[in-house]
């Protein structure tokens, strides 16, 4: 990555342009051609760093609920606990942390009532039982861009 | 709340838009749109905030941020409102939520934390610091299982 590419990447999380010809817009800011921003941006995707370009919607605003749950996990079923959590599509992520909650995932689901529904039928698939469901009360930030 | 209009180009922003010159000429072709339309159309999802953000999406670990991190403070319910808000000032957190039930009973605020470098011990020591709470858990990601957007439409 050169400075340019940072350059790109800062302009495609927070100034990317809702117009016809975005990349061209972006060109014309760092001094590239159409084609030149278009390739290094390939390239970007190519090698990771970008995992999609596209919209993040608010969740409640579509009348979703969501919810971070943790999970203590013996070592020898964190697999199979892994499997069964991962394929609900309102799973987003999923992380092993170092505390002896050691599964930590988000759940986004069409109401309050389908989470618990959720989670049952995973304590009752895995066979962990005391899945923490803790819902956000209060939002401070929410700002997943990097400056690069 | 949402026309059939705005979920046909939801549904195809809430992936990946395709890279090319045009990209939401490409949306307006897969959907039957015209290109201003559907541009149109997201600017009004945004101004009415639905789209909370539209844009590049990075992999914080392949960007150079290697230190990620939850933490976890444990605050009590009358001082939330003024800890969340002084976590939400570092650049360096990313979320933070109120949430409940408290994990373990205490643990009231939820943050992430990114850092490009140096010791995300160091610099929880200091907000603890400038917030007052020295009650803290710091949560690394030890593994990745998933991490993706979620499909709506």
């Amino acid at each position: 990555m050169d400075e340019t590419d940072r350059k790109i990447l800062n302009m495609l999380q927070r100034d990317f342009p809702i117009e016809a010809e975005p990349f061209r817009r972006i060109g014309e800011k760092v001094g590239l051609s159409e084609a030149e921003v278009l390739k290094r941006v390939e390239k970007l995707k190519d090698e990771g760093i970008i995992r999609r370009i596209g919209a993040v919607f608010v969740t409640k605003k579509l009348g979703y609920a969501s919810t971070l749950c943790a999970a203590e996990v013996p070592e020898e079923t964190i697999g199979n606990f892994i499997d069964v959590v991962n394929s609900y599509k309102g799973v987003t992520h999923n992380y092993r942390r170092n505390h002896r909650y050691n599964i930590w995932f988000t759940l986004i689901a069409s109401s309050d009532d389908e989470i618990g529904k959720i989670l049952g039928e995973i304590e009752d698939k895995t066979g962990i039982s005391g899945i923490l469901d803790m819902r956000a009360t209060k939002q401070f930030k929410i700002d997943a861009t990097f400056d690069m | 709340m949402i026309t059939e209009e705005e979920i046909a180009v939801a549904s195809c922003i809430q992936e990946d838009i395709s890279l090319e010159r045009r990209p939401f000429a490409a949306i307006g072709v897969r959907i039957g749109m015209e290109e201003g339309d559907v541009i149109d159309t997201i600017n009004g999802l945004r101004e009415r905030g639905i789209i909370r953000k539209f844009g590049a999406i990075v992999r914080h670990r392949k960007a150079g941020y290697s230190e990620n991190a939850m933490i976890l403070w444990a605050v009590p319910e009358e001082d939330l409102e003024k800890a969340g808000r002084s976590l939400a000032s570092y650049r360096e957190i990313s979320h933070c939520y109120g949430r409940t039930p408290p994990f373990e009973g205490k643990y009231t605020l939820f943050s992430m934390l990114h850092l490009a470098k140096g010791e995300a011990e160091e610099l929880v020591r200091k907000i603890s610091e400038t917030i007052a709470i020295n009650d803290y858990l710091i949560l690394r990601s030890e593994e990745e299982y998933k991490k993706t957007s979620m499909g709506y439409f």
